[in-house]
């Protein structure tokens, strides 16, 4: 049995080219009644058999928690490109690659490209993000996802 | 998805806003509720500074997505786009105001594009979060 080894994400410790995959998840009615409560959106989703485009946004975003401890963090953008909807039934699951690391004002920051894609490898939707690194000893405001 | 476009949007147009009251409740249950955590550990994040649990920059994507479906029911979740950035905090008990104002119509491979610049502003008319969304009109 493999097992991960889990670092704790620095600037210095991520490396460009890192990619990650996420498990795999079923979207079930609990999922798109949870996310309408969440966001107070009252589309019948359910009705349709159809998720809300940014249902498994978060999968995404955790997919560094896949490799990396991550003490603290903040998202600064979002990018999206919805090429098929997500499906109530579905099992979807989401790929990644960090594609840069930089320094702005002396905070790190990193950027993953990732596809959420569907069980038979169709991909649902493609995009990329920013998030800030806060490492543990200067950390003074942040967050553990 | 109905499509509820109307084909004669003009650019210019604002959309219907959307107002959104963010509270600590509907934060555990986007986040899930976890211990060191500035969305669900209010301690926590008053440890790190903040003066209450925050939001994940993530609901204002949905806020934005929920907008966009209002406009253009299947050709946002098939053909759409989104660009945010997350630029002040959201937190516990905000009132949020989803604002779009239709900026562009281009075409695309036979349908028409309709390119709406977004914003979230929160009760202090500070804005949160900034972008653009787009959608198709089949």
């Amino acid at each position: 049995m493999a097992l991960t080894e889990f670092k704790k994400l620095t600037l210095d410790t991520l490396q460009v080219g890192d990619e990650f995959v996420s498990d795999d998840h079923l979207v079930i009615p609990e999922d798109i009644e949870a996310h309408g409560f969440a966001v107070e959106d009252d589309h019948p989703w359910l009705a349709e058999g159809v998720a809300p485009p940014t249902l498994m946004a978060n999968q995404a975003l955790h997919l560094r928690h896949s490799k990396y401890i991550v003490h603290a963090g903040l998202h600064a953008r979002m990018e999206f490109n919805f090429l098929e909807p997500i499906r109530l039934g579905m099992r979807v699951r989401t790929r990644g690659k960090v594609i840069d690391k930089y320094e702005r004002r002396g905070k790190p920051y990193m950027v993953t490209e990732y596809i959420t894609e569907d069980d038979a490898g169709r991909v649902l939707i493609r995009g990329q993000f920013t998030q800030m690194i806060i490492t543990e000893p200067e950390a003074t405001h942040g967050h553990s996802r | 998805m109905a499509t509820r476009v109307e084909t004669g949007a003009t650019i210019g147009q604002a959309l219907p806003t959307l107002v959104k009251d963010v509270s600590q409740r509907r934060i555990d249950v986007y986040s899930g509720v976890r211990p060191r955590s500035i969305h669900s550990d209010e301690a926590w994040a008053r440890q790190k500074g903040f003066r209450a649990c925050l939001a994940q920059g993530m609901m204002s994507t949905a806020y934005v997505s929920q907008m966009m479906v209002e406009l253009l029911g299947p050709g946002f979740a098939s053909g759409g786009t989104m660009s945010m950035a997350f630029i002040k905090p959201v937190y516990a008990g905000d009132r949020l105001t989803v604002h779009g104002v239709i900026k562009d119509r281009q075409s695309d491979n036979g349908a028409t594009r309709v390119v709406v610049e977004v914003w979230v502003e929160n009760q202090h008319g500070e804005k949160t979060a900034v972008g653009q969304a787009t959608g198709l009109v089949s």
